[in-house]
């Protein structure tokens, strides 16, 4: 009898045990900051903690920023998305049209979402009603100024309109030997586009007014004009993307460019020369054409997005993740070590977060961001490419800016009419 | 006579063995062939076959990422294709592509290789070091090849100014000229070492005494050339410009790796504009078409290939 009892305690125990193995689940998280060296530490770190605290191991499959949207879709396609992934949030749009994509208003109900996230953050994962994405980091786009460069440069003021920036671009050239004062993206399209839209709107233009192309207005002339006299004057340089103005910016050959926060980190990473940088890098409110104008910025943010065929438990180990990347025990850390902000209320809140000056001068550099909606276009890609094109085309002296201006307004509306 | 019975020329008959194969040795063989054959045109069915047949039912489709399934066109994606001037451009950019990295390549490879061919000491390394393009991975070399056109940083821009040929950096990658020197010096570097073993064996079987005897008789090095060495290179040259034009319409990484088919459309070769139909402006079903189209412009070439190689068997 009591070997019997024994046999059927110990094998109670192998159940449970083996159970437990079973409980055990790998969550894919598909994300590019694992594929990058600024964020690959942190995220390890993040996915240790988890396994830590639930016991579920989480599978970092990191990819390229640029190859994310295609790998999702190509994934969909075979049937293989992950269970998580990071998405941008100008870029969501393009992939919210997965069937697998689900929304979190169901998994977690839409009370306990607005209580968590201020709803501007909340807003940028929406998409026709569903929250397709929940905001993980967030921020704008805006101005980053070096400013060991200024100094070098004789610059003791910061420029507040385009004729005075134009004036410290100038001053940078003829003072700081082999500079690039202005690290404008003049390769890849995707980049040209965001500082083209910002140049635009600080002339007064937009790419799209009442709904059809307008990037042949007197102000859309104006803005590329302004850019195309920069190249030739050798201000900015063609052949730079946002990578390359990032190395430039760090290594002190730039004084102006445009990003996001993480600006801090990557000058930390290229510069070599880890926080001691930080003073150097100085969040400033975007050139305007006249005193009083509001300085303008793009809304940016990362988010989190979930797949599936059904939704999923909110305390599956796929939502415990979720839910671990936005705990403020994550969440703060991360977004400080990134240089941009939290957005959950909590982290918002928080001591760290409130006392990095340089996110609180980010955040009053970039009031009132604009969305850039040129992403969320259905033809965004299109309207990308032929934007970026033209724009090539001026800055290379292919085209006048005129030219250049007309044939993108007949090609957008050739491309907005099919 | 039996049914089954057969006559010999004079005139006796004679009945087959029960277990003779139907058809004879010559059946025989040939159903022993197809079998040899028949893995061989497995892996084609799959790997080549089933996706083009694939990808030509996907061009008469629209099949956008907005799309969840793909919606019925009929010709319309070609039609549109045919209208649309940046397909009629690509064609062009791929056009001198494919000539000036084709004619390089073979010239360049043809010269290595008589080079090679002449006896000196160190030849079998320098002919091993020679295949180092051609082992390299084709992105690997893009890079370096970035690298020495990069405006900032360029190995042909430090040189330039160096010698004072330049005060500023030129940004090679940015010029629509620039860039296409770029890619094709990139490709002609992958190709040479292939070309050149093609034509280092075409010249190993020549006999060097027809050589001799043409210098005794007083030829120079071009009479040499013209006289002996093309005339016996000709079926190598037949074969390895058909497949340098193939290779190089189907060149996609280097190029891509370079410059993304910029700047402007300047190096956006039909592979390139492929790639952008599919993966940056999401559209399957034009890029389907393209594609299409792209295989019509290998046919050719693939056909004389082909029928060279045909010839040669027969």
């Amino acid at each position: 009898m009591k070997h019997l009892k024994t046999g059927l305690v110990s094998a109670i125990a192998a159940l449970a045990v083996t159970a437990g193995a079973v409980q055990a689940e790998t969550v894919e998280f598909m994300n590019w900051v694992s594929a990058e060296e600024t964020g690959k530490e942190k995220m390890t770190a993040m996915a240790d903690s988890f396994k830590e605290a639930t016991g579920n191991e989480v599978d970092l499959q990191g990819y390229a920023w640029g190859d994310m949207n295609k790998n999702y879709v190509l994934r969909a396609r075979s049937k293989t998305l992950p269970n998580v992934g990071q998405s941008q949030g100008r870029l969501l749009p393009i992939i919210a049209g997965i069937p697998e994509m689900q929304d979190f208003n169901e998994i977690f109900g839409k009370d306990k979402l607005a209580e968590m996230f201020p709803a501007s953050f909340l807003a940028a994962g929406e998409i026709d009603g569903k929250q397709l994405g929940l905001p993980w980091i967030g921020g704008t786009i805006g101005w980053v100024a070096n400013q060991e460069v200024l100094d070098a440069a004789g610059i003791t003021e910061m420029p507040e309109t385009v004729e005075e920036f134009k004036a410290a671009l100038i001053q940078v050239r003829d003072n700081v030997p082999n500079s690039v004062p202005l690290g404008l993206a003049t390769k890849n399209h995707n980049s040209i586009v965001l500082d083209y839209i910002t140049w635009l709107w600080t002339f007064g233009g937009d790419v799209m007014v009442d709904g059809k192309p307008a990037v042949n207005s007197p102000e859309a002339v104006a803005a590329l004009s302004f850019l195309t006299d920069a190249v030739s004057e050798r201000l900015a340089a063609p052949e730079i993307d946002r990578p390359d103005a990032r190395r430039l910016f760090a290594q002190g050959a730039t004084a102006f460019y445009l990003d996001a926060p993480l600006a801090r980190t990557f000058a930390r990473k290229f510069s070599g020369r880890d926080m001691e940088i930080d003073p150097a890098v100085k969040p400033i409110k975007a050139p305007v054409l006249n005193a009083g104008d509001d300085p303008v910025s793009v809304s940016w943010g990362h988010l989190i997005v979930a797949f599936g065929d059904e939704a999923p438990a909110a305390d599956s180990p796929a939502m415990q993740w979720v839910m671990h990347l936005l705990s403020n025990e994550q969440l703060v850390g991360y977004a400080v070590n990134q240089s941009v902000l939290p957005t959950t209320n909590a982290a918002l809140e928080s001591e760290e977060v409130k006392a990095d000056t340089y996110l609180t001068e980010w955040a009053a550099a970039t009031v009132a961001p604009r969305r850039n909606t040129i992403a969320s276009m259905e033809k965004g890609a299109e309207v990308s490419a032929v934007i970026g094109e033209e724009f090539q085309a001026a800055i290379l002296g292919q085209k006048t800016a005129e030219e250049a201006a007309n044939d993108m307004q007949s090609r957008l509306e050739g491309v907005l009419a099919e | 006579m039996s049914s089954d019975a057969t006559s010999l020329p004079d005139g006796t008959e004679f009945r087959p063995s029960p277990h003779a194969r139907r058809g004879g040795l010559k059946a025989g063989d040939a159903r022993f062939g197809v079998m040899l054959l028949l893995p061989a045109l497995l892996a084609f069915g799959l790997i080549v076959l089933s996706p083009f047949i694939q990808a030509l039912a996907m061009s008469f489709y629209k099949y956008t990422i907005s799309t969840p399934e793909p919606v019925f066109v009929g010709l319309k994606n070609y039609g549109k294709l045919l209208s649309d001037p940046t397909v009629r451009a690509s064609f062009v950019t791929t056009a001198i592509y494919v000539f000036f990295t084709t004619s390089f390549s073979i010239t360049l490879g043809l010269a290595w290789a008589i080079i090679l061919n002449e006896p000196f000491k160190g030849r079998t390394a320098i002919r091993g070091l020679s295949l180092i393009p051609w082992i390299m991975p084709a992105t690997v070399s893009a890079f370096i090849y970035g690298w020495i056109f990069n405006s900032r940083y360029g190995l042909l821009n430090a040189i330039g100014k160096e010698l004072g040929l330049i005060e500023y950096p030129v940004a090679w990658l940015a010029d629509p000229t620039g860039a296409m020197v770029a890619v094709v010096m990139t490709k002609v570097w992958l190709s040479i070492p292939l070309f050149m073993s093609f034509f280092l064996a075409g010249l190993q079987s020549m006999d060097r005494e027809q050589i001799e005897a043409a210098r005794v008789d007083g030829a120079g090095n071009w009479h040499v050339l013209k006289d002996h060495i093309f005339p016996h290179l000709r079926p190598v040259f037949l074969v390895v410009v058909v497949l340098g034009m193939i290779g190089n319409l189907q060149q996609f990484d280097s190029i891509y790796a370079m410059t993304g088919g910029g700047p402007v459309r300047a190096t956006s070769v039909l592979s390139v504009e492929v790639y952008r139909r599919a993966f940056e402006q999401w559209d399957i079903g034009m890029a389907a078409t393209v594609g299409v189209l792209w295989v019509a412009t290998i046919l050719p070439p693939a056909y004389f290939y082909l029928r060279q190689l045909m010839k040669g068997a027969e």
